[in-house]
């Protein structure tokens, strides 16, 4: 059949559209075989044509619901609740015995989505958590640490009608409630304390981990948090802190292997931080454009690279260097002397890697060298003269080389990095930022993402389908009611560059930031009240967290998601506990709002009705168990035992491992346990190797932090339970606790296994629960090895018994107790 | 992951649990106990994720033993024979092979002169595969393997490229090979992990972790670093004050307190956790009996080449065959150092002998050791790096060569795979894989094929999209099934 020659623009459509040719569908790698003759023939004008779309159609035109913005919905209307039962005089009364359980009424906006969904799926909520469990559950959420049973004991005695709210204030004011809120913003940031890849070198960022618990625990407003986190450097008078905020995207790996293309890796730092900027603030799977425009979200592959501009001008991130570049040193603080060395020892490996490969150069150099000239090399470097390369030491290869080629700027920085440090002097604490460098690289497409494939030249720019981006502000920000400090602090600093930026249409990163929480955003508060909402109920309200767009589960809940989206920028609920106006963007409001609810201080209890009408429990019926994140079961056991060092922030420590888990890396690298109280700080501080995790932490699902994480998955595996049972460090929190419970606990063992109980799951054992340990507490103590001055196997209870055998059958008690579901369980 | 839609749990109330168990809760054996309370379900089958599923398709090879040579051994030292290329030596290699080409090393030792190896080679079994004198051991089996000397790579240096010859990806986060097997076919020993790593030679794998991460797949599906010596398992040995009596007094505390919980609350992660602790208890019987050799005939210690307490790649080879034995679905053994630049520790002469010793009599007795025991049909080999040698030498010390991402050498053997073949043919420089070329995405492909799984359809949704190891690539080669 002739077909007509097509014109040169539309060759290729018509190539495929041809027969003889067989394209793939790239899903399922079978042919396509839609295209048959006739409709090729039908279709032969149109592409001849040039293939126009049709004059009216516009793609991806954003019906889908997550790309309008939110508007508050009016909170439904529930009838009035049940009387209270009489005995409900205070909601934590000072018994342990829960009263009969009841269905408390609504608290909150939360509430009334939530039970009018209930009602119409016909279920109804469970009752209230018993108190004991509430207390456990509201302190381990907030601030990842179970209360003590002194300030539990208070709680309970606490017969103020908000007594709760009370705790949840003070819960709020605690310190840690940053270090557990903290560590799910660092899973999205992707920290960890070193560079990765294979050389896997250290790095100092924990100024960053300590900015984002102080950030959280001053209750900075969440637009602020943003703005700090990926501009705060381009900010007017930029503080010491806004520059260490902008660790954020920093904590990208860095390639230090040999033979490396220092660009390749510099394109693969961006292609991170957008990705990590799509799925952390807009809840968009913006990496899929990196290649093509995006199959299913209005997100084209121009739209990515101009995203990719953005951050495409910023200093250099040490790939295939010895250090990286961006390093603030934080005045003030200063390095311990043991990291120096550390330090030194790195920097002289370093060198000694790269000298590594200059061998057949040098030696080649040194052959043609006259006598003369030879006379004239440093004595170091004479006296190698003639030896093989690899049986030099690195001070002969160093001085040859440093005749050989004075100037080689990549050998000099590292010369100059070891000669600072082996001086010994104090030096400060540094810390990774971002820098724009003065002048901007050029952007491209990179056609199939590939970057060696440049096409079209973009400047920095915004998702088009979004809301538009304006320099000029619209008016918006000044207008907007509630409008944080730093809004204002930005209007100024527009004003007063308008004539500049008015010369210069360039955008910055700052400007990215503005047009993220621009109110007219529709998803940066959406997917930060998700985020915040999976962590107390174990999903989120989009279930897919990390994809808002058209392939996302649409929301359980859409009013009740865009009520507290609004709430969080725009509050309307006055705090329930104190008069202070509720701030714009306020995280602490937010945790308040959904902690005080009803809806959280519901039981856990799996229901038969709602297991079978909501297996998933979608519609949240009841509350949800929830093993506890690695870190966490790391805390609970310092807690328990007494041993935790409850000290905020500093440079990363590190507690027991077993042997032979840095060998698994390339190089090995130091694992010397932490002395003093560092032994026992909570996991977050926990030194993180990307090549070489901390296998108490992994093994618990604790993110690797090669990419951004945005939800931990939950696993139950036979390697948690060794790491609990066998462990160096849960050995240590086991005697550690059976010396706690014989020491501050009563002498009678009932007495004993109380206060363990209460240590470790907040509540006393039942009955059945103390039988059974006291049993096992009788078994220990006669199978334990008798004293070798020991009379007689009878004696065994005998008051002359060392020490050392009840504390042995206590660890044992202590063991279990650590062991148990529930104490590694938020109930 | 729990129990499907069943949780009869439900129905059974802590009252009707008390009265049936009474107080004496540790003296009722815990498996009937247990199945008791699961009702209609054997003890046998409790919750596990690495429960043994049934592929889709028909499965050939039950387990996987991947021999991961780390660092790209050379091909053309070893098997890849190009007289021409010996001919040519120190010849600048034709522009129009590197025009446009990016290499490893570029600004500094990366270099344009041919090197022809100065290996002897020699033509072994059926089908003539060429072999050269390192691998006097290997040069046995080639009747019994597969070689394809067209493999491919994208990525040249080497954590990106081992990170994509684990998980068919550059991208960080995806699962590697063996989490996805074990995800998608659990595996048949409920005693020890599904998928195990053992690493030899001087240094761990580039990268480390991330080479058998379980991306965004449960962590239950990672790969479980398994040391020759020593504790076997991280904390698979009970503390040092603790007897194996104690220690089971202590479990059956923890499981009797656990299960009153989980009639309490009828969560059925308890149920999970209880299975859990009991199959690391079985764990710690059953890793140190694994690595516990003296039950070896020293006929095998000498076949494997094992010295008495020596970690090695002959011990990790007959730690694999013990592994499968026992039901182990995914084997990966790391061996460093290929890197062969011609620096130091890493030429192409002594330092490069070394390492083919290492490996060559371990690997040939594996494949001979599984055979004669009958292992072999069901046990898929896989033998290579993560990427290949350039035919050109590198500007260093002493002879090497550079990464090579567009033709090198792998062999497999067992599981479904052809035996006596050889796949692919390479230009005569060995610059290009001509003929069947192979793409580690087809590589993949083919291994997932071979276990019954169907590439195409063992995915995952993260992110809104489904995930498959072999991303929108991958073509069966047809040509090495059996």
């Amino acid at each position: 059949m002739p077909y007509p020659q097509p014109s040169p623009s539309t060759a290729d459509l018509f190539q495929v559209a041809a027969p003889g040719y067989h394209p793939f569908s790239p899903r399922t790698r079978r042919p396509l075989r839609i295209l048959i003759s006739c409709c090729i023939l039908i279709s032969q004008p149109w592409i001849n044509q040039g293939a126009a779309a049709p004059a009216k159609e516009t793609a991806g035109t954003p019906a889908h619901w997550a790309f309008i913005p939110p508007v508050r919905p009016v909170v439904p209307h529930l009838p009035p609740p049940p009387p209270p039962p009489p005995s409900a005089d205070a909601r934590l009364g000072t018994s342990n015995q829960p009263n009969q359980p009841t269905i408390i009424a609504p608290v909150n906006p939360i509430d009334a989505f939530i039970r009018a969904r209930l009602e119409q799926e016909h279920l109804a909520p469970s009752p209230e958590a018993d108190r004991l469990t509430l207390v456990r559950r509201v302190a381990l959420d907030l601030t990842g640490l179970p209360l003590p049973p002194a300030a539990v004991t208070l709680v309970l005695n606490d017969s103020r009608p908000d007594a709760y709210e009370r705790l949840v204030d003070r819960l709020l004011a605690s310190p840690h409630y940053g270090e557990r809120w903290g560590r799910h913003w660092l899973d999205v940031a992707r920290y960890a304390d070193s560079n990765g890849y294979s050389i896997d070198a250290p790095r100092s960022v924990w100024k960053y981990r300590d900015w984002v618990i102080q950030a959280l625990n001053s209750d900075l407003p969440y637009d602020q948090f943003v703005i700090e986190q990926l501009a705060g450097d381009l900010l007017p008078n930029a503080t010491l802190d806004q520059q260490i905020a902008t660790g954020f995207q920093r904590n990208t790996q860095i390639n230090q292997e040999g033979g490396i293309d220092p660009e390749q890796f510099r394109v693969e730092s961006i292609i991170d931080r957008v990705n990590t900027t799509g799925t952390a603030f807009l809840g968009l799977t913006v990496g899929c454009a990196q290649c093509h425009d995006h199959k299913f979200d209005p997100i084209s592959q121009r739209d990515y690279y101009r995203l990719f501009a953005f951050f495409n001008s910023s200093i250099e991130d040490g790939h295939g260097k010895s250090a990286p570049e961006g390093m603030l040193e934080v005045p003030g603080v200063f390095v311990a002397e043991d990291a120096l060395a550390k330090d030194i020892a790195e920097a002289q490996g370093d060198l000694g890697r790269y000298l590594d490969n200059k061998g057949s150069l040098v030696t080649e150099w040194e052959n043609t060298l006259t006598p003369s000239q030879r006379e004239q090399l440093p004595p170091e470097a004479r006296s190698a003269l003639g030896l093989l390369w690899p049986q030099r030491t690195t001070a002969q290869k160093r001085a040859a080389y440093s005749v050989f080629s004075p100037e080689d700027r990549d050998f000099k920085a590292r010369v100059n990095r070891l000669a600072k440090l082996e001086k010994r002097e104090p030096k400060p604490v540094t810390t990774l930022v971002m820098k724009e460098q003065a002048q901007p690289r050029d952007t491209f497409v990179f056609i199939k993402g590939d970057f060696t494939r440049p096409s079209e030249r973009v400047t920095p720019g915004v998702i088009e389908a979004l809301h538009p981006l304006s320099r000029a502000g619209n008016g918006a920000p000044s207008a907007r009611a509630g409008a944080t400090a730093l809004n204002a602090v930005l209007l100024e600093h527009q004003t007063t560059n308008e004539s500049a930026s008015a010369g210069s249409s360039r955008l910055t990163r700052l400007d990215l930031a503005r047009w993220l929480v621009s109110s007219e955003n529709p998803l940066l508060a959406r997917v930060a009240v998700n985020r915040v909402w999976q962590q107390y109920f174990g999903r989120g309200l989009v279930e897919t967290e990390n994809d808002f767009g058209t392939q996302g589960t649409p929301p359980s809940h859409p009013e009740l998601l865009d009520w507290l989206a609004c709430e969080l920028m725009k509050p309307s609920c006055a705090s329930a506990s104190s008069s202070v106006p509720v701030g714009a963007w306020s995280l602490k409001h937010l945790h308040r709002l959904i902690v005080t609810s009803a809806t959280y201080r519901q039981s856990s209890r799996i229901r038969p009705d709602l297991a079978a009408a909501d297996p998933n429990n979608r519609w949240l019926g009841r509350q949800a168990r929830l093993r506890l994140d690695a870190e966490i079961v790391r805390d609970v056991g310092l807690a328990a035992s007494g041993l935790l060092a409850p000290k905020i922030g500093g440079p990363s420590v590190f507690p027991p491992q077993p042997d032979g888990v840095m060998r698994l890396g390339q190089l090995k690298r130091d694992w010397n346990v932490s002395t003093g109280a560092d032994r026992y700080r909570r996991g977050l501080y926990t030194h993180l190797w990307r090549a070489t995790p901390y296998p108490g932490h992994s093994v618990f699902d604790a993110p690797d932090a090669f990419s951004t994480c945005t939800r931990r998955i939950r696993s139950n595996t036979p390697l948690q339970a060794l790491t609990l049972l066998n462990d160096e460090v849960f050995v240590e929190f086991a005697r550690a606790l059976a010396g706690r419970v014989l020491r501050e606990g009563p002498s009678s063992d009932p007495g004993r296994l109380e206060l363990a109980f209460r240590l470790c799951l907040g509540r006393l054992p039942s009955a059945n629960e103390s039988k059974r340990l006291l049993e096992l507490l009788a078994a220990e103590l006669n199978h334990l090895p008798e004293p070798s001055d020991s009379t007689s196997p009878g004696d065994r209870r005998a008051p002359a018994a060392p020490d050392s055998r009840l504390a042995g059958a206590w660890t044992t008690i202590a063991r279990v107790l650590l062991n148990l579901d529930e104490t590694i369980t938020r109930e | 992951m729990n129990f499907g839609e069943m949780t009869p749990l439900q129905h059974i109330t802590r009252r009707h649990f008390f009265s049936r168990c009474g107080i004496g809760l540790g003296s009722i054996a815990f498996s009937t106990l247990l199945s008791d309370v699961l009702r209609g379900q054997d003890a046998e089958e409790l919750p596990a994720p690495m429960a043994p599923k049934a592929p889709r398709l028909r499965a050939r090879a039950r387990n996987v033993i991947y021999l991961f040579m780390a660092g790209g051994p050379s091909q053309l030292e070893l098997f890849d024979y190009k007289p021409k290329l010996i001919a040519l030596n120190g010849q600048p290699i034709p522009t129009s092979f590197i025009e446009g080409k990016r290499f490893a090393f570029m600004t500094s030792s990366h270099g344009t002169k041919l090197l022809g190896t100065r290996r002897a080679f020699r033509q072994h079994g059926n089908a003539g595969m060429w072999v050269s004198e390192l691998f006097p051991h290997t040069a046995t089996i080639v009747d019994k393997a597969c070689f394809i000397r067209s493999c491919a790579t994208n990525l040249f240096n080497h954590a990106p490229a081992k990170l994509f010859m684990n998980t068919g990806s550059g991208q960080f986060g995806r699962p590697s090979l063996g989490s996805w097997v074990t995800y998608g076919i659990g595996s048949e020993s409920q005693n020890l992990p599904g998928f195990v790593v053992l690493q030899s030679g001087p240094r761990g794998p580039r990268g480390g972790a991330v080479n058998w991460a379980s991306g965004f797949l449960p962590t239950t599906y990672q790969g479980v670093p398994l040391r020759s010596q020593g504790d076997p398992i991280l904390d698979i040995a009970n503390p040092s004050d603790v007897s194996p009596a104690r220690q089971r007094r202590t479990l059956d505390a923890i499981r009797d307190l656990n299960l009153a919980r989980l009639v309490e609350t009828g969560d059925p992660e308890i149920a999970t956790r209880l299975s859990a602790y009991e199959m690391a208890y079985r764990m710690q019987s059953s890793a140190p009996e694994l690595i516990d050799l003296s039950g070896e005939s020293p006929a095998t210690l000498r076949l494997y080449g094992v010295e008495k307490d020596q970690p090695s790649f002959a011990r990790n080879c007959l730690l694999a065959r013990r592994l499968v034995e026992r039901g182990v679905r995914f084997v990966q053994l790391y061996h460093t150092n290929w890197d062969s630049h011609g620096g130091p520790g890493e030429n192409l002469q002594s330092d490069f002998e070394k390492v083919c010793r290492d490996v060559d009599q371990a690997q040939a007795a594996l494949v001979h050791d599984l055979q004669s025991r009958g292992l072999l049909a069901d046990t898929l080999v896989i033998w290579g790096g993560e990427f290949g040698r350039t035919p050109m030498g590198e500007n260093r010390d002493t002879t090497g060569r550079n990464h090579h991402i567009d033709a090198f050498t792998m062999w497999m053997a067992g599981g479904g795979v052809k035996p006596g073949v050889i796949l692919g043919q390479t230009d005569e420089l060995g610059f290009n894989a001509v003929e069947d070329r192979a793409h580690v995405h087809d590589l993949h492909a083919t291994i997932l094929y071979l276990l019954g799984l169907d590439h195409l359809k063992l995915t995952f949704r993260f992110q809104g999209r489904d995930f498959r190891l072999t991303d929108v690539q991958g073509d069966l080669l047809t040509k090495l099934l059996a």
